[in-house]
């Protein structure tokens, strides 16, 4: 309890939660809005109605009844922004904390058992640290055809396609589970041999019971930490590998790349039509920072002796 | 020679990684449908065939190449062909794979190379500066900074300066280099020694290239450097501080050493370490942020190959070795990296030679 007082004591931990609940409360509001007419488009976004005297072509400033404006075309900012919220929290916590899951899982039984699992792990895992994920985005594109081309029955393919995965997702849950496995495998080996975790092996425990709730409850906090700075880490990549055309559309990438013709191109700058990027951006960036601030908070809470320190990973 | 040795058994690291990687790389592909698998292996000089989709040849493959024996062996086959040199047929660049990427190799390297030799510095150096003046102003204008760079996807940033920087001040142009500049050095008088504009200017007596092709880097270099700065620095600063709680840092000032040389030379050497180490383990990132950047920019290197101006799903020859070579990217800094960190720590080259 006094860890917790000691964790909302800081004011970078408040604006950290505060900023995170207000994305969950856009996310809960979103499917409140009043919907779209149109069944074709996706669910996130909405066409407002033609006003008089202005054209579809270009983005209307904000006014009554459209809140942060349209972008070319016609389409509702304030919106998709809400749903934007909705798909990057789904988003961000599926990806990251699958990851972390599987992450984990390598991790701690590698270094459970020891050995020359754990040898072959560490040589995996560097094999692994070699590859950036982007690079995998095509090839497992190619993998999951989309559901319509697919064959009746069932596959890995339709199984992947019933989940709602996309490439950009697995590419990014296959190739970046490592630090998790390295983490988690760190701190179980310096657990295993420690006394209580013998003391529940002679008393019987098996390798599963020592492994779930002897070890990683107590290896478990620097993973965490990592977990909430890469749920904003990860939505960051997804805009920018959607940004730069590699598919995984989300409502705020789609909004950027929308609005980046209007901001870099003729006649173009970044105050005139300010409203067509600028809130995409401002709730990516945001976004980010408030995972990032409650990762930091959590790591001096959760290990003191890790703030700081070198477990800050780079990001695209 | 310990550090020979230690060279030696790094290498040796080299292609089991590739081993491992090639071999995920291609398990992935196993579960593709046979069709899919079979666009790896399409003659070459297709170049007149009037569709993307060239089933006869598919059928062809799948026939020629035993695209249905088990996993091992079709791997180890594709394997051999890949360390031939031969990385497939692409009938949507209507050319060869490899070849495809070794062209646009020099923008790549050349970005990476300019980055990195802006970044590492400055992040030692300011991470190093903020732990000396700690509870100072420069370590908290450090900490901000930091956070603040961390924070903006690099694409926005790098969007963002364009606009600024291209579309309204007009300072720093996208691109490599400009269209006229680019005839000049496709022609004949113009020798390509080493494929990097910026040299390759001054070998030619040039400056004026050079420093075009310096403009052009610029702004992607910078964008670039931030976030990998910052990391590096964060790390910088917190190994500075833990050193400086240290024993020998005591007796040194005890000994009278003054305080500028015993910060730069007695602890930075030891706080180097973590930070290279870090910039190792994030060596895959700084190229996935290479591919983007080259994106944002126009920047004409490998990444062109799945981004942007293909606008559509490259072909199955294409995703598996722009996948193979990104890993021949970040192998090399990686290495460099790892060689630097036993260069300066004795204790790493002995750690890897006797464990």
């Amino acid at each position: 309890m006094r860890g917790l007082r000691q964790f909302l004591f800081r004011w970078q931990n408040l604006l950290g939660i505060l900023i995170v609940g207000v994305f969950v409360a856009m996310a809960v509001s979103a499917p409140h809005l009043t919907a779209s007419d149109n069944a074709e488009s996706p669910q996130w976004i909405r066409a407002v109605e033609r006003i008089e005297g202005t054209s579809r072509r270009v983005p209307l400033p904000p006014g009554p009844g459209i809140p942060l404006g349209t972008t070319a075309g016609g389409y509702d900012i304030f919106y998709s922004l809400l749903w934007g919220a909705r798909s990057a929290l789904g988003f961000g916590l599926a990806v990251a904390s699958i990851t972390a899951m599987l992450g984990t899982f390598i991790g701690a039984m590698s270094a459970y058992f020891g050995g020359l699992a754990h040898r072959l792990t560490l040589r995996v895992i560097d094999a692994f640290l070699t590859f950036p994920p982007i690079a995998a985005v095509w090839l497992l594109a190619q993998v999951m055809r989309p559901p319509e081309v697919l064959p009746p029955g069932i596959s890995l393919q339709a199984v992947l396609a019933q989940l709602r995965v996309s490439p950009v997702m697995l590419a990014l849950i296959l190739f970046s589970w490592m630090p998790y496995a390295r983490i988690i495998g760190a701190e179980v080996l310096g657990l295993k041999h420690s006394e209580y975790v013998e003391a529940a092996r002679s008393l019987g425990a098996g390798h599963f019971r020592l492994i779930f709730r002897h070890l990683l409850p107590n290896a478990i906090s620097p993973a965490i930490v990592l977990l909430a700075r890469d749920i904003g880490g990860m939505v960051i990549l997804q805009a920018a590998f959607h940004f730069i055309g590699l598919g995984g559309m989300s409502p705020w990438s789609w909004l950027l790349v929308n609005g980046r013709n209007w901001i870099l191109g003729p006649n173009a700058s970044l105050l005139t039509y300010w409203w067509v990027y600028l809130p995409a951006t401002l709730a990516l960036v945001i976004f980010g920072i408030g995972w990032n601030l409650l990762g930091d908070g959590l790591n001096e809470a959760l290990n003191p002796r890790f703030y700081n320190g070198p477990m800050r990973w780079g990001r695209a | 020679m310990p550090l020979a040795r230690f060279l030696v058994r790094r290498l040796l690291t080299v292609p089991v990684t590739l081993l491992v990687i090639t071999a995920i790389l291609y398990g992935i592909i196993m579960l593709a449908p046979i069709e899919v698998r079979a666009g790896l292996y399409l003659p070459r000089g297709q170049s007149n065939n009037p569709g993307l989709r060239p089933e006869v040849y598919l059928q062809n493959a799948i026939e020629e190449h035993g695209l249905d024996d088990p996993y091992p062996i079709q791997y180890a086959r594709w394997a051999w062909r890949l360390l031939q040199g031969d990385w497939g047929w692409s009938p949507l660049l209507r050319g060869d794979v490899l070849e495809a990427l070794l062209e646009r190799t020099p923008p790549t390297a050349e970005l990476t190379l300019y980055s990195i030799l802006f970044l590492v510095p400055l992040g030692i150096i300011s991470g190093g500066q903020a732990a000396w003046k700690r509870g100072q102003a420069a370590d908290h204008g450090f900490r901000l900074a930091a956070f603040v760079a961390t924070s903006i996807p690099p694409f926005i940033l790098g969007l963002m300066l364009l606009t600024i920087f291209y579309a309204g001040l007009n300072w720093f142009p996208p691109g490599r280099i400009s269209i006229a500049e680019s005839l000049e050095i496709d022609a004949p008088s113009f020798r390509t020694i080493t494929g990097l504009l910026t040299v390759d200017g001054l070998l030619n007596n040039r400056p004026d290239i050079t420093l075009s092709a310096f403009r052009h880097l610029a702004l992607p270099a910078f964008t670039l450097s931030m976030v990998h700065w910052a990391t590096i620095g964060r790390v910088t600063r917190a190994a500075m501080i833990e050193e400086f709680s240290k024993e020998y840092i005591v007796a040194a000032h005890g000994r009278g050493l003054p305080h500028q040389s015993v910060v730069w030379t007695h602890a930075l050497r030891n706080a180097v370490v973590p930070a290279l180490n870090s910039a190792a383990l994030s060596a895959a990132a700084l190229v996935m942020g290479v591919f983007v950047i080259e994106a944002v920019f126009g920047f004409p290197g490998v990444s062109e190959l799945i981004v942007g101006s293909m606008a559509f799903a490259p072909d199955t020859a294409v995703a598996m070795g722009f996948a193979v070579y990104s890993v021949l990217l970040v192998l090399p800094l990686m290495f460099v990296f790892d060689v630097l960190q036993a260069v300066v720590d004795p204790r790493i080259r002995k750690e890897v030679i006797e464990g």
